[in-house]
């Protein structure tokens, strides 16, 4: 069928003098033309391989896309993550649903990191996201997303925040945030156009909130 | 048109007066449903998860997905970590969702509470979870995504709003396996 390539789409009135000889077998359809066995192809078998052709050559340069930035081994940093201020710690309840109580924590941050050098042509976004990590008696690992923000270029991939307020508050569902030892980690999920997913982390740092509700 | 459907025509009655050739390309078309049937199957395996493969539906995760996007989801036993996306299903609920996993907390016992949420969406999916429902489960989880291929879903989409179309395509590509002299 490869050789059906090179032909343009409407080509189909020609027809090769020297082969037309050999070729006048009763399955001959108008509208076709002859391959070099002097048999023809129809255009659906044209259609057919042109199609298929056109898939594998983009489904080729979508997995080279992929593995191009395989060696891209810089990731960008951060340089600084801490709590700036606590604002709120106090033992709510869920108003739409009965009987579910957890302990909340507002705080806001400050942030500075550069993370350009993780760009390169193959990533679409970064979704970068500050996780509080702390166990409690009920669970032996809590993550809990209190910040993000979506990076679609490299120009903003600087970030130098002060006071930075939380996008979600800290809740705990199991009522255990007085006096706990709570670690910050800034993540980051690069995104590509095409192929895999993949996350980064850098710099946590820890603070131990106050033993009394606000 | 009419001689391509006449030429076709003429092609498959020639197949009926010779069983031989018409057990041959009938083996043929077997074939590549089969060989179809064992990469799903086979990925299946590979991946522990039910459907390896989803298309994307909706815009909740742009601008990182888009509906039509091709999601190719694995669904191993390591924990689920926050900031993974994931496939879920909820109960009585026939499409499953790609959002976000933004809360987890695990028991002792290995158990996940897991809250999940949409890149686009302003809040949390609890209000799409089952009543009463506060928390997803590693259960209800069908996938994790590990790589995303883009536009190619549409294919898929299209097929689906127009059930006609599939079975034209389908009846049409078999056909002219059927009918295929080349290979």
């Amino acid at each position: 069928m490869a050789e059906t390539g090179r032909e343009t789409p409407n080509a189909g009135m020609e027809v090769s003098p020297s082969r037309s000889g050999n070729a006048t077998d009763s399955d001959s359809v108008p509208g076709a033309v002859w391959n070099r066995k002097g048999k023809m192809h129809t255009f659906w078998v044209r259609l057919n391989a042109v199609v298929f052709f056109g898939f594998t050559v983009l489904l080729c340069l979508a997995v080279l896309t992929a593995f191009s930035t395989y060696g891209h081994g810089d990731y960008g940093s951060v340089q600084q993550l801490n709590v700036n201020k606590l604002i709120q710690l106090r033992r709510v309840r869920d108003n739409g649903q009965t009987g579910y109580h957890y302990d909340q924590a507002l705080f806001n941050f400050d942030l500075k990191a550069d993370l350009s050098p993780a760009f390169d042509w193959n990533i679409k976004q970064l979704f970068v996201f500050l996780v509080v990590e702390y166990e409690s008696k009920k669970n032996v690992l809590s993550q809990v997303v209190v910040w993000d923000r979506i990076i679609e270029r490299k120009e903003d991939a600087v970030l130098d925040l002060e006071a930075e307020f939380l996008d979600y508050p800290l809740r705990d569902p199991a009522v255990e945030l007085r006096n706990k030892n709570i670690t910050l980690r800034l993540v980051w999920d690069h995104m590509p156009l095409t192929g895999t997913l993949f996350m980064r982390s850098d710099l946590v740092n820890s603070t131990i909130l106050p033993d009394q509700y606000t | 048109m009419e001689e391509i459907v006449q030429g076709q025509l003429s092609e498959l009655k020639k197949l009926w007066r010779s069983p031989r050739m018409l057990l041959s390309q009938s083996l043929n078309l077997a074939m590549i449903v089969f060989s179809a049937l064992m990469i799903w199957k086979g990925l299946m395996f590979l991946t522990k998860s039910e459907s390896p493969v989803v298309v994307v539906l909706s815009g909740s995760m742009e601008p990182a997905f888009q509906r039509g996007d091709i999601l190719f989801l694995n669904n191993q036993d390591d924990p689920i970590r926050v900031g993974e996306i994931v496939v879920f299903k909820i109960k009585d609920r026939d499409i499953p969702i790609v959002h976000r996993v933004l809360e987890v907390h695990q028991k002792e016992d290995g158990k996940v509470e897991l809250l999940t949420k949409g890149d686009n969406n302003r809040v949390g999916d609890r209000g799409l979870y089952a009543p009463g429902q506060l928390w997803l489960n590693r259960e209800d989880i069908l996938g994790r995504a590990a790589g995303t291929l883009r536009y190619l879903g549409m294919v898929t989409i299209i097929l689906n709003d127009y059930p006609m179309l599939k079975y034209v395509l389908v009846g049409i590509m078999g056909l002219f396996v059927l009918t295929n002299k080349e290979s």
